[in-house]
């Protein structure tokens, strides 16, 4: 008889997290978010548009907050690439990331306009993945003055 | 009266080291430095430590350069207060999710002081061997800490 030993919880959610930055890479938001779960949490801490009467930050649902971002960034930065350096995950679904992300701007982002420069910024990730095996919770930490730096946008917004 | 024997003192000694893990010595150094306690923070570090931290363009600095951000961080803001969200353990590494919050009292990371107040999130990532910390990097927005104290541009920090 042949037994099959249950993947581990952490192997599990290592699996689900190297999928999500396989799709990111590819550029397949969609395929992207449905590694997530329906209500999945998404916490872009540092992304914030201080507008006159209020800020917009990157604090929402993967599905909805997530997805706008994402697609957003992708069409602003056509050659996006993500260079995961790191992969750390626990048996409680929690797995930490670190990456270099970064690209060539072609369309505005955020309050930086189109100067034809490129980015390449460190980022750490902090995902957690569910009892069903699906990403319920994102968080992502950079540094946006060093992002626009590189991208000759000056002013703190 | 023998409150311990030698077995007792062993046995006590043997549970003190197994209770030491990752978790507990980044909480150490975290509490030590929201007590703005730099030398105690620094006890838990490896002399031979390798820190980024990533905002302040720091790459493969060492001790002395995680002394003085923590002395920089400790004067420039008397009211330090440091809230640990998060606290993440991924076997040898440990990541904290915190706020740092404060009032400026002093030139911190360039910009002059306007006694703004600070808060920032961020996001800290240990490594560590035995009971001592070998790594760190450290991720935040400098963007959100420049808008905080009232920088206006990333080439003039210290202009008001």
């Amino acid at each position: 008889m042949t037994t099959t030993e249950p993947r581990s919880r952490s192997r599990e959610a290592t699996d689900q997290v190297t999928a999500f930055f396989d799709a990111y890479r590819r550029h397949e938001v969609d395929a992207m978010t449905d590694l997530c779960a329906d209500n999945a949490d998404f916490f872009y801490v540092p992304f914030e548009v201080w507008g006159k009467q209020r800020v917009l930050r990157g604090d929402g649902k993967v599905k909805t907050v997530g997805k706008t971002i994402w697609v957003g960034l992708i069409a602003s930065f056509p050659d996006l690439f993500t260079d995961v350096h790191s992969v750390e995950a626990n048996d409680t679904g929690d797995v930490v990331v670190t990456c270099d992300i970064g690209g060539s701007q072609q369309l505005a982002w955020g309050a930086a306009e189109p100067r034809g420069q490129k980015f390449s910024e460190p980022h750490l990730f902090i995902f957690h993945v569910d009892g069903d095996g699906l990403i319920d919770r994102i968080s992502a930490y950079w540094d946006g003055a060093g992002i626009n730096r590189q991208l000759g946008h000056l002013e703190v917004d | 009266m023998k409150l311990f024997t030698r077995k007792d003192q062993a046995e006590d000694q043997a549970g003190a080291a197994a209770e030491v893990t990752p978790a507990r010595t980044v909480s150490a150094f975290l509490t030590a430095f929201g007590k703005r306690d730099v030398e105690a923070a620094l006890s838990v570090v490896d002399d031979a430590v390798r820190v980024d931290i990533h905002p302040t363009g720091l790459r493969e600095g060492g001790s002395a350069d995680l002394r003085a951000f923590l002395i920089e961080t400790a004067t420039a803001f008397p009211d330090l207060l440091v809230t640990v969200k998060n606290l993440i353990e991924t076997g040898s590494v440990v990541t904290a999710e915190l706020k740092v919050e404060g009032t400026q009292a002093a030139g911190y990371l360039g910009a002059i002081n306007q006694e703004k107040h600070l808060d920032v999130d961020q996001a800290w990532r240990f490594t560590v061997s035995g009971d001592r910390v070998t790594a760190v990097d450290a991720y935040w927005c400098q963007n959100q800490l420049y808008r905080r104290l009232a920088v206006k541009r990333l080439d003039q920090i210290s202009l008001v």
